[in-house]
């Protein structure tokens, strides 16, 4: 169990977090949740889907890291070989206070337990006068973008529902060494239902500004071919 | 960047060991005299790019004494001493475990100006942004929210202020996060640099005392004759024979500039103090003034070299030891003084009338020394083979023209040596006798005069040092003339608007880097584990 602190520049002033980005500082994910705000950075480099989660009875957007459990084809030499890294992972290992969700109100939280701490590699939280450091400003603003579009984020799900928009993913992957993997759990916009709403809908879509994240989840599609030939490339390659 | 010049079997170059050297004959083989930082560094820079510029093959031999001691103190270089290291096909992470080296990011004075308890100031390796010296003056008391010039000015005082490495560990070797060089182990160095020479690129090595100095009937050095391996021709001889000077001031008779009568230190205390594992290892050297002189604590990562330098006309020997004892009990707590050893060096500030005579160039101690305040001498060897090989004699045709020419170049720059370490002391406001000699206007050097007078009325520029490449160029005169507190120039402040823009960039930027770079001691550390685990960088070659 993940042992969460409440950050502090007394209990922190030494503590640095390792850049670095590997299976063992915890990457290994096959995919990670994204929110509707970043889908437009996202949709350069990854696959965005979406995830029915019947427990929690909500839905949510991930982009897809890797074809296999604990896989994540964007980790390269120590570096996550993107332009752009999902919030969810960029913030790592930060969190909100799960009992003051106001990043204003400072509680950033800090998972002890993650592998990223280190007192002498890194990159310090906070300076010698105890003030955050540049690299914690940038952690302390994405957590608030990410927290406010993570709550903001149920709107975009009740449109998709209200008017349908989501069909379940079949999708079989051949790969380089001939194996086939199948893609399954997942749902994708569904484009013959979105091209055939009419304007009411739209202008309803679009006065909320969900027409633009629908269309860069529908654009980031092209970059399947990409994500298979990372995997092609790691068979091949061993 | 060239690769490594390989030649062929070494053996093979010997057969004409007898040959003269008469006009016309093609420069076909250099030979090295003595061992060292210097010499070896020109036989490794020397073999690894003469490639570049000869016409034909050039066999590099180095004649090294195994009776001779090297003098070894010489633990400061310059950042040009990345670009060398890299030319000659050194790792940057081996030449660091090697040679129990150091990132130097500056020099800090300590009590330079009164000698109080608050008295310091710095000369990093990171110039100031890049705008008209007087835009840079006025914007630095416009801008500079109070800050000392350098803190001011640059990102490193405040980087170096905490132990911090220039660099991560994951970046390409030689490259940093901002300007630096070396403390390294010179003892350490020369031999890395003779293990690379000889094994790797071509230089042959012979181990032998010369014991005479071959003349042809022309003048020139035509061999030098050995103990055991009987004489060693060469086309062009390298006097890296230290104080000696054997061949360029011996056999030639280049007779010797004394300026000691301007720089008036002639010896120095030194010792090593080890340093535990676990001890911060200071970023840049730190220079204190004495009563008499001043101290150099240079860290490396397992020791620390400290040295008091001193005038014998101020202060006796046991005056600087004194000094010295008094200065370890401060800095370096927990040292038992009485069971350091202690070594005294004794020089005096000069350098050659001629530095090339014939066909022999003198590189190293053998060319001059000034005190170390500077950390001049590596870079000066550098200097010396980046002359020789961008003006390569192809034969001894044109050989006279270019020592002339060599000649007036380093004529020019021994005496910037001379004026910039100068001007540490002229600008001080300490009051004992040996600081008051030294502001004595009959000390100072006539352009120096001339220029602080210039300087009360507009900040160094390109004007006052108009070399292409001037070893110190206009930056290090402010570090070193506002850090001594050198009354500004009056200056228009609407001047300085030019700096606000720079000088809030340069606050962000330390602020980033103050969080992301490791302590040295840390870089260190994980550089050891690192190499300990993987052959990937314990390898010499890149």
């Amino acid at each position: 169990m993940a042992q969460h602190a409440i950050l502090t520049p007394a209990t922190h002033a030494t503590t640095r977090i390792v850049p670095e980005r590997s299976v063992a500082m915890g990457d290994g994910l096959t995919s990670c949740l994204v929110v509707p705000d970043e889908f437009r950075r996202a949709q350069h480099e990854y696959l965005i889907l979406f995830r029915r989660d019947i427990a929690r009875d909500r839905t949510d957007a991930v982009v897809l890291l890797g074809f296999e459990t604990g896989e994540n084809l964007y980790l390269k030499d120590g570096r996550w070989d993107a332009r752009y890294i999902p919030l969810v992972m960029d913030v790592q290992p930060f969190l909100i206070g799960r009992f003051a969700p106001d990043v204003a109100g400072g509680q950033v939280h800090i998972d002890m337990d993650s592998p990223r701490l280190s007192d002498t590699e890194g990159t310090l939280l906070f300076d010698v006068d105890g003030q955050p450091t540049p690299y914690l400003e940038g952690v302390i603003e994405k957590l608030g973008a990410l927290d406010t579009s993570y709550r903001a984020s149920e709107e975009f799900f009740a449109a998709l529902r209200r008017h349908d928009l989501l069909e379940p993913l079949t999708l079989e992957v051949a790969l380089a060494d001939g194996s086939v993997n199948q893609l399954v759990g997942f749902q994708v916009i569904d484009e013959d239902r979105l091209i055939d709403l009419d304007g009411s809908a739209l202008d309803d879509l679009h006065r909320d500004g969900h027409l633009m994240p629908i269309f860069m989840a529908l654009a980031s599609q092209s970059n399947l071919p990409a994500l298979i030939a990372r995997k092609n490339a790691e068979l091949t390659h061993g | 960047m060239p690769g490594p010049h390989r030649r062929g079997g070494g053996a093979s170059s010997n057969k004409d060991a007898t040959r003269q050297v008469a006009d016309g004959t093609e420069t076909r083989s250099i030979v090295i005299v003595g061992g060292g930082t210097a010499g070896w560094l020109s036989a490794c820079v020397l073999a690894a790019r003469i490639g570049e510029v000869a016409t034909h093959p050039v066999d590099i031999t180095l004649v090294e004494s195994p009776d001779v001691p090297t003098v070894g103190v010489g633990e400061g270089t310059w950042p040009t001493m990345r670009c060398t290291l890299r030319q000659i096909g050194l790792d940057e992470a081996a030449f660091l475990l090697e040679c129990d080296a150091a990132f130097k990011q500056g020099s800090r004075f300590d009590g330079w100006r009164t000698g109080a308890a608050d008295d310091r100031y710095w000369h990093p390796f990171v110039p100031p942004p890049a705008v008209d010296s007087r835009a840079l003056v006025a914007g630095w008391q416009r801008h500079g929210g109070g800050r000392a010039f350098a803190d001011a000015v640059s990102p490193q005082p405040a980087i170096a202020a905490l132990d911090l490495a220039p660099r991560q560990r994951d970046m390409p070797g030689y490259a940093g996060a901002l300007n630096y060089a070396y403390h390294l182990d010179a003892g350490k160095f020369a031999a890395l640099l003779a293990r690379h020479g000889a094994g790797r690129l071509g230089v042959r090595h012979v181990r032998d005392h010369v014991v005479a100095i071959v003349r042809s009937a022309t003048g020139d050095i035509a061999a030098v004759s050995t103990r055991d391996h009987g004489a060693i021709a060469g086309d062009l001889f390298l006097d890296c024979t230290g104080h000696a000077s054997l061949l360029i001031g011996g056999a030639l008779g280049s007779g010797f500039v004394d300026r000691s009568a301007t720089l008036c230190n002639d010896r120095a205390l030194a010792v090593q103090v080890p340093v535990g594992p676990t001890t911060p290892i200071a970023a840049q050297t730190i220079s204190t003034a004495h009563e008499a002189g001043w101290l150099w604590d240079i860290g490396l990562q397992s020791r620390r070299g400290i040295g008091c330098v001193y005038a014998s006309r101020f202060m006796d020997d046991d005056g600087a030891a004194a000094v010295l004892r008094r200065y370890l009990s401060r800095a370096a707590p927990g040292i038992d003084y009485g069971t350091v050893p202690v070594r005294q060096l004794r020089f005096r500030s000069g350098h050659r009338e001629r530095f090339w005579v014939r066909n022999c160039l003198a590189v190293g101690l053998s060319a001059g020394f000034c005190e170390p305040l500077e950390a001049s001498a590596i870079v000066l060897i550098e200097l010396s083979l980046d002359a020789l090989l961008a003006n390569f004699p192809q034969d001894r045709t044109a050989m006279d023209v270019q020592a002339r020419r060599f000649d007036r170049l380093f004529h020019y720059r021994w005496d910037r040596i001379v004026e910039f370490l100068k001007l540490h002391y002229v600008l001080s406001r300490r009051d004992e006798p040996y600081w008051r000699a030294q502001r004595d206007p009959d000390t100072i050097p006539p352009r120096l005069a001339e220029q602080l007078m210039v300087w009360r009325e507009q900040p160094p520029s390109q004007a006052d040092l108009p070399h292409v490449d001037e070893i110190f160029p206009p930056a290090s005169y402010h570090y070193v003339l506002y850090g001594m507190d050198h009354p500004a120039p009056a200056i228009p402040p609407a001047t300085g608007e030019a700096l606000a823009e720079p000088l809030t960039l340069l606050r962000q930027r330390t602020r980033a880097l103050a969080a992301s770079l490791p302590t040295q001691r840390a870089y260190f550390d994980g550089l050891r584990r690192a190499a300990a685990q993987g052959p990937a960088s314990s390898s010499g070659l890149r």
